[in-house]
């Protein structure tokens, strides 16, 4: 797993098209809705986009923990069918929402808090960490 | 390999030190050179304290012991680009106002957005690129401010998209990029002279 991170409007996308060719993406932006399992997937490459949404859309259904639990569970199940076989791999790219001033609203604040935890999840996870600055990588983490 | 321009890039968050490194950069190609320092001031003295807080800046400058030529222009600045020659070097602070008057200059139009915004974004790169192209460096300041939630607001989206579109573009065409952390510039990018 590879997570690709970085401000909004940063070039993220167009960093991934142009290190990943043929993968299949699942994006919130196209209107798809974030899988909980894989294992119907043709594709060998993954890339997801806009978990920073997808965190927001789940806390219209649940609780934040509710929500957080349910992240987990989704990345167990996609971390087991990248496992499963060698050629399989994910990018998940998620736009860094967690740096400005602490919103006055409860829900703000859950979704940012949310998508902070997930992020750290994903982090620790992903074999590689890039930070998108204005199109230019900085490799935070690589795994052997 | 893309072509670089001599553009500086600077940028970094609200009292990151960034305005006085890039001066520190500016004075520093202006000896380099032996040329003449100008600087573009894009805010709008709307009051009292604005008015006063550009007069601090402008006297902060001077009293370096160099002597800057201040330039006032809220939009549209290549209609500066000729007054520059090669000697000259060009400290311009900063792109996120001069982005805010440009959008709100135009602000009755707001109805025409998406051809507004590729010639707002056009309007300012190339005024970026002419001014570039003559004088001898053009040492550019803008904000981090995209590392939050965009609010679910039309003219805050299109503000945002413009202002990262803007630092792409610049960053791929700048021969330096740094970001300012706490008074302590990170090296970004690096363009390396070929041959010699």
């Amino acid at each position: 797993m590879h997570f690709v991170t970085g401000g909004a409007f940063n070039g993220k996308k167009a960093w991934v098209k142009d290190n990943y060719a043929c993968a299949k993406w699942i994006s919130f932006y196209d209107g798809d809705k974030l899988p909980k399992t894989l294992e119907n997937s043709s594709s060998q490459r993954i890339v997801f986009e806009g978990v920073e949404r997808w965190t927001k859309e789940s806390l219209e259904k649940m609780t934040i923990d509710e929500a957080r639990a349910h992240l987990r569970n989704c990345l167990d199940q996609w971390l087991e069918w990248e496992n499963a076989k060698a050629n399989r791999s994910m990018i998940i790219i998620g736009a860094d929402i967690m740096k400005g001033i602490v919103p006055m609203q409860k829900e703000e604040r859950d979704w940012r808090d949310l998508t902070g935890w997930f992020y750290q999840d994903l982090a620790r996870r992903s074999k590689r960490v890039d930070v998108i600055w204005y199109g230019i990588n900085q490799t935070i983490k690589m795994g052997e | 390999m893309e072509t670089t321009t001599s553009i500086t890039f600077i940028t970094g968050g609200v009292r990151s030190g960034k305005s006085s490194f890039a001066e520190r950069i500016a004075i520093q190609k202006a000896e380099e050179i032996g040329g003449s320092l100008h600087y573009i001031a894009t805010g709008r003295a709307t009051d009292s304290e604005m008015r006063l807080r550009i007069k601090r800046h402008q006297e902060d400058r001077n009293k370096s012991g160099h002597s800057w030529k201040t330039w006032e222009k809220e939009t549209n600045i290549s209609t500066l680009a000729t007054e520059f020659n090669k000697k000259d070097v060009i400290l311009l602070d900063c792109l996120t106002t001069m982005l805010s008057n440009e959008l709100f200059a135009h602000e009755a139009d707001w109805v025409e957005q998406r051809l507004e915004k590729k010639e707002v974004f056009q309007r300012i790169w190339q005024g970026i690129k002419e001014i570039a192209d003559y004088s001898n460096q053009v040492v550019l300041v803008s904000n981090e401010v995209l590392n939050e939630p965009i609010l679910p607001n039309e003219l805050l989206v299109t503000y945002s998209e413009l202002l990262g579109k803007l630092h792409q573009k610049i960053v791929r065409y700048a021969e330096s990029a740094y970001l300012v952390e706490a008074g302590v510039p990170l090296l970004m990018k690096m363009h390396v002279q070929k041959g010699g």
